[in-house]
């Protein structure tokens, strides 16, 4: 860590909350002034939703509270609140996002704009409670926007981006941020004022939803080409999404100084390899990479920060002539591996001659612990060979 | 409007899909004849009068019954009410008290002092009606209803027949007989009564009317074969009873035996029982068979008749202190095709005494046709009452052997109108076949709670064997009412909704006097037609 | 004369795809009608659900949310905060499901929603099976009925629904059907009336999947009334009961003769879906006297 936090160059001491990545999002859900909040505990995400309960409780937001009996119900009851022109908020994690997984598809396929922070946990089998992103990863088909978060104070501001984005192309999104690195380790945090965050996000004001008097109703049957039509909407959508995050980030950037784009380029510009990473394990590389540059290894890192939809055109620009890329993947998918790993391989697909040769590594998978000096032992491994198309698995 | 701005929200109508497309069956609206229409010997629109009486409308159902029958409160009283023998009501649990009900209407209308709507049609010809019975009268307000101009000729002094002269008043007094006849006279009915038409008579108003109407009755009593009707101890039935009317005690001795189980019968042994005599009905048929109704028999009996039914007289052994052996036997009897028909078989070893001092024979009446050289026993009529005289019609006991007062209403009635379309040919009626009336099975009995049948109240037996009063009281409004409730109203529509609001799809609509099949939306699937409380609606096959 | 209390203010459309007869149709017309037109329906797929549309047509005069079969009652909670929300509390939200996804797979987040006491009208339309599908059996599905999925007839009993419902203390649980109509529209004008959630189970006799004629759904209905397979009764707050009809008027011979899933009855097993029905009826009917008792006193 460096000695003065960034964000004390902008912001006085006093201004600073220490919080968790989760109390942290809470705050970025309260100040979203959210007006339905569905409630399902699991761990590690329950803090979130205690402390939004501790603000309801405390009058401090005006919202609809409730508690079904599962993540599934909580889902639903998001996306019929939604659909009625209320700002919705949950949190989940792992099981609880696999149980959703029906209604992820109803979320998206219902342009709902719900906003959810999931804490990204093993899933079972076996029983675990270790960071590790396969959970939102497996969802990666269902039509959510999904932003990855390094430290809290991004969880926080992402939280609000991910509202005004959401609205913007009617998609629903999440921001997953890691177990207990993220969502339970404290730093300062900047919480913006509620003004400012009113400025930023305007009332949710939808086209089409649910209400007495409005002759439209939400979920009948339709026919082939109707479905066929639907998906191209969503699909015009998810493209509209890259730009909209984009500028969602950028307005944020004016208004707190505070950035984070679809991508991070950290010490790329004049690299021969760059570890390309998402989550938490972005911060270990971050310290992994400044080693390595010092021990004169021309190290970058690119974290990418937008999941889905994929950030394709700011990859391929982030890689291009770069030689090798290193891929960091905390979670894995049987029979294909490391699935940022399949991904970028995919994004940079026809990048002639200048594309880097791609090797991926299952690092951390079910929490194992990655340190940066492992980063840089898996860094120097892939220098001395040639790229495999599986993932690797190391230790 | 149906074309979506969203593929996701769906703000259109199915109103559009025409479902009416699916079925295979159609239901319609086609109001059907009830059963105790058919039986009806006027062909009454009962289902619509009680139902116009249970909406609270007892004038718009008295309009209803007078278009059929002049005589409400009289048929109310009298009629034998074979309607009630037809009602689909007794396969749930007792038949209609229709019979009570009209006389409600009747004696309603009698208070109010009710009239017949004006006479507005104009016709030029004439009919000459003779006969002021039930045939005659019902001719003469049929024809003149419809702008004929009516003359009505009557031997008696006062004109209703069998109503007036035949019937006692303790089952049909004479004030109502007066009240619904003075009705029809005030439609413009000229009534010259005292006047028997002889064969010249009857000749010169074949020539002077354009039509002649004969009404005579059956006004010659039967003679029972064996019997000397010379002996004093020998009377007449109808004597008895005309010399009732006529404000006598006929002079008899102590003990009567009525022979007769008609009700005449009944008439002259009640009659009788009021003159303090000792009466017994000796009658061929058993009691069941008794074409009396049951009524008269039940009360004749609280009135101390006694009954020996399933017997005939043989003979008469007359003393010398005056009284009288009866020599009996039981019988078997056997109805036969035609009314009036029968075969009597003796029972062997049957034999028994009934001790008498008059013998009262009550039979049945003939038909006088002198006057118009009839060869009898009945004028010979065809299916339009026509005789085959020129213009001469006939109806009544005169003409037929249904010896009922309703039933020659139905006559008169009939005739009017084939007197009609005689004279006025340019109104050649279409004859179209009625359905069959609705049977019980299309009455769905879900909406008619079982409930008791009115009883008719009566003059308890002690406080009317004295006196000539009506045995039979009226229903009390509110048991008027709750009978009337009990109509199935079998055929028609009661407006009651259930087509219109148990349709699933919308597919009835609900117009001002009515419903209609929406047949764009109906999938046929009959639900209305199970649901109707009265079977006025129908399937047919096809779309 | 008999006068069925239900004014029809156009709040469901002809030209919908119910079969024909069908008295989930007829319900959902007497029930809309009565509800009025301040209001939100819920539907999981279900044979109302395809009543409901095509896309883009409605056949309902409110507005409907689809959701999945899980979930309606979670779906339903959901509207109703939003609705609160924006400031339409006066709104009622009700759920119009099928008993699959009421007494089944939607029955976990029933149980939750009534736990939660939310503002919801639900309305399960019984028709004892998952007939949209083909008939297969729920555990709505009575004794020894013959369905898709148990075609020998199915080995137990049918869950008892209103039972569970009322140990949550709700303040309105009840049955209908639409042979007795004003009951019906009566216990919804009731429910109306009250706050938290209120849930009529209606018998919906299903043609196609009991094997009926078109035109005998509401007659249907009466024989299951009347012989005490569908008892009318209430229960107010978990523990008022009333009976609406005192008494079961015949056995359950005609009523099971009539339906082509009971075709294969033997005498043994007519004797216990007889004393299944009884053992009901008189457990009702000592509740309704007990609550008779407690509300003399």
């Amino acid at each position: 860590m460096s000695a003065t936090h960034p964000l004390a160059e902008t912001h006085p001491l006093a201004d600073l909350q220490l919080l968790s990545g989760n109390h942290a999002v809470a705050w970025g859900a309260r100040l979203a002034r959210p007006q339905v909040i569905p409630v399902y505990p699991i761990t590690p995400q329950s803090p979130i939703m205690e402390k939004l309960g501790d603000f309801h409780a405390a009058g401090e937001i005006d919202a609809e509270v409730l508690t079904p009996e599962s993540e599934h119900s909580a889902m639903a009851a998001c996306i019929a609140a939604s659909l009625a022109g209320a700002r919705v908020f949950t949190a989940t994690a792992s099981q609880g996002l696999l149980l959703m997984h029906e209604l992820l598809h109803y979320a998206a396929g219902g342009r709902a704009p719900i906003v959810m922070c999931n804490v990204n946990r093993t899933v079972a089998s076996p029983w675990a409670f270790w960071p590790d992103a396969t959970d939102s990863l497996a969802q990666r088909d269902t039509g959510w926007i999904q932003l990855y978060s390094e430290t809290p104070q991004e969880s926080l501001d992402s939280i609000i981006q991910a509202f005004r984005v959401a609205e913007q192309v009617a998609l629903p999104a999440m921001v997953c941020h890691d177990a207990f690195y993220v969502s339970h380790a404290m730093e300062p945090v900047a919480v913006p004022d509620q003004a400012l965050v009113d400025g930023y996000l305007p009332p949710y004001r939808p086209e089409h939803f649910v209400e007495p008097g409005r002759a439209e109703s939400f979920g009948y049957v339709i026919d082939q080409a109707t479905f066929n039509r639907t998906r191209r909407d969503l699909d015009a959508a998810m493209v509209q999404a890259v730009d909209a995050v984009a500028a969602a980030d950028d307005a944020w950037r004016e208004l707190t100084g505070r950035g984070y784009g679809l991508v991070e380029r950290y010490r790329l510009d004049d690299a021969d390899t760059a570890i390309v990473t998402m989550g938490s394990m972005a911060g270990t590389a971050r310290v992994a990479v400044d080693a390595l540059r010092a021990a004169g290894l021309r190290v970058g890192l690119l974290k990418v920060r937008l999941f889905r939809p994929f950030p394709l055109a700011a990859v391929r620009a982030a890689l291009a002539g770069i030689g090798r890329a290193v891929v960091l993947d905390r979670n894995y998918s049987p029979g294909v591996g490391g699935i940022l790993h399949q991904e970028l391989k995919a994004a940079l697909f026809g990048l002639e001659g200048r594309a880097p040769a791609v090797h991926g590594l299952l690092a951390g998978v079910g929490g194992v612990n990655v340190t940066p000096a492992k980063i840089h032992q898996f860094v120097a491994d892939c220098a001395g060979r040639e790229p495999q198309p599986q993932s690797l698995w190391v230790e | 409007m149906n074309t979506a701005t969203s593929p996701l929200w769906s703000n259109g109508s199915t109103a559009v899909i025409h479902t009416g497309t699916w079925r295979s069956a159609t239901p319609g609206y086609n109001e059907l004849p009830s059963p105790c229409h058919q039986a009806c010997p006027v062909g009454g629109s009962i289902a619509r009068w009680i139902g116009q009486l249970r909406d609270g409308d007892p004038f718009g159902a008295w309009l209803t019954l007078v278009e059929n029958n002049p005589f409400p409160a009289i048929a109310g009283r009298i009629c034998h009410h074979p309607c009630e023998a037809a009602c689909n009501r007794a396969e749930l649990d007792e038949a209609v008290s229709i019979c009570r009900l009209e006389r409600a209407v009747g004696d309603r209308a009698l208070a109010a002092g009710w009239r017949f709507p004006e006479v507005t049609a104009r016709r030029d010809q004439r009919i000459a009606v003779i006969g002021g019975g039930p045939a005659g009268l019902s001719v003469a307000y049929q024809l003149r209803r419809r702008g004929y101009g009516v003359t009505l000729f009557e031997a008696q002094p006062a004109l209703g027949g069998l109503l007036r002269y035949g019937i006692p008043p303790y089952r049909l007094a004479d004030a109502i007989v007066d009240g619904e006849i003075a009705r029809i006279l005030d439609l413009g009915v000229e009534a010259r009564t005292g006047q028997a038409i002889d064969a010249a008579a009857f000749a010169r108003l074949r020539r002077e009317f354009d039509a002649v109407y004969v009404a005579t009755g059956a006004a010659r009593s039967k003679r029972l074969p064996g019997l000397d009707y010379d002996q004093t101890w020998v009377i007449d039935g109808a004597r008895y009873l005309a010399e009732t009317n006529a404000g006598g005690r006929p002079q008899t001795g102590q003990r009567l035996v009525v022979i007769g189980g008609g009700s005449a019968a009944l008439d002259v042994a009640r009659t009788a029982r009021r003159h303090g005599r000792d009466v017994t009905v000796l009658a061929l048929e058993a009691e069941g068979q008794l074409p009396a109704q049951r009524d008269e028999v039940v009360e004749g009996l609280e009135e101390g008749l006694t009954l020996v039914a399933g017997a005939m007289l043989q003979s008469v052994t007359a003393h010398a202190d005056g009284s009288l052996t009866l020599h009996c036997t039981r019988v078997e009897f056997v109805p036969g095709a035609a009314r009036g028909e029968f075969t009597v078989t003796p029972v062997a070893d049957s034999a028994f005494e009934l001790a008498a001092d008059a013998i009262v024979p009550s039979i049945g009446q003939e038909a006088d046709l002198t006057p118009f050289a009839g060869s009898g026993p009945l004028l010979a009529v065809d299916g339009d009452f026509r005789c085959d005289l020129g213009n001469v019609w006939a109806g009544g006991d005169v003409a037929s052997m249904e010896r009922f007062v309703t039933a020659a209403v139905g006559m008169g009635k009939s005739a009017a109108a084939a007197i009609d379309r005689a004279l006025n040919p340019e109104r050649a009626a279409h004859f179209e076949a009625e359905p069959d009336a609705v049977p019980y099975a299309a009455i769905n009995t879900h909406y008619h709670p079982p409930r008791a049948r009115a009883a008719t109240p009566r003059r308890a037996p002690a406080e009317r064997i004295d006196n000539f009063d009506e045995v039979q009281l009226a229903l009390a409004a509110d048991a008027a009412l709750a009978e009337a409730e009990r109509c199935f109203s079998c055929g028609s529509c009661i407006y009651c909704d259930n087509c219109y609001l148990y349709c699933p799809d919308m597919a009835v609509s609900k117009l001002p006097d009515g419903y209609a099949i929406r047949t764009e939306y109906c999938k046929g699937c009959g639900l209305c037609v199970k649901e109707c409380p009265t079977g006025a609606i129908q399937m047919r096959s096809g779309k | 004369m008999h006068k069925i209390d239900l004014v029809d203010q156009g709040l469901f459309n002809p030209g919908h795809a119910a079969c024909p007869g069908c008295q989930e149709s007829l319900a959902l017309r007497a029930i809309l009608n009565t509800i009025g037109p301040n209001a939100v329906a819920v539907f999981p797929p279900s044979c109302g659900a395809v009543i409901c549309g095509p896309h883009p047509y409605s056949s309902l005069g409110i507005p409907v949310f689809q959701t999945t079969l899980e979930s309606a009652a979670a779906a339903a909670s959901g509207l109703r905060r939003a609705l609160n929300q924006r400031g339409r509390h006066d709104a009622t939200v009700v759920c119009f499901a099928g008993d699959g996804g009421t007494y089944d797979i939607g029955f976990q987040a029933l149980s939750s929603a009534v736990e939660r006491n939310e503002e919801i009208l639900y309305v399960c339309f019984d028709n004892e099976g998952y007939m949209n599908t083909g008939a297969q059996k729920s555990s709505s599905t009575p004794l020894h009925a013959h369905t898709a999925s148990t075609p020998g007839g199915k080995p137990t009993r049918k869950k008892d629904i209103i039972g569970i419902l009322a140990a949550h203390g709700i303040p309105y649980v009840a049955t209908a059907a639409t042979g007795y109509m004003n009951d019906l529209t009566a216990k919804v004008r009731k429910a109306m009336g009250l706050r938290g959630t209120r849930f009529l189970n209606v018998l919906v006799p299903c043609l196609d999947g009991w094997g009926l004629p078109d035109d005998s759904g509401i007659a249907m209905s009466r024989l299951a009334v009347e012989c005490g397979a569908w008892p009318l009764y209430e229960v107010e707050d978990g523990e008022r009961y009333t009976l609406n009809r005192a008494a079961k008027t015949a056995p359950v011979d005609a009523y099971l003769a009539a339906q082509k899933r009971y075709r294969h009855l033997d005498d043994r097993q007519l004797a216990e879906v007889q004393a299944a029905v009884d053992r009901q009826w008189a457990q009702l009917t000592a509740r309704a006297a007990a609550s008779a008792e407690a509300d003399a006193a």
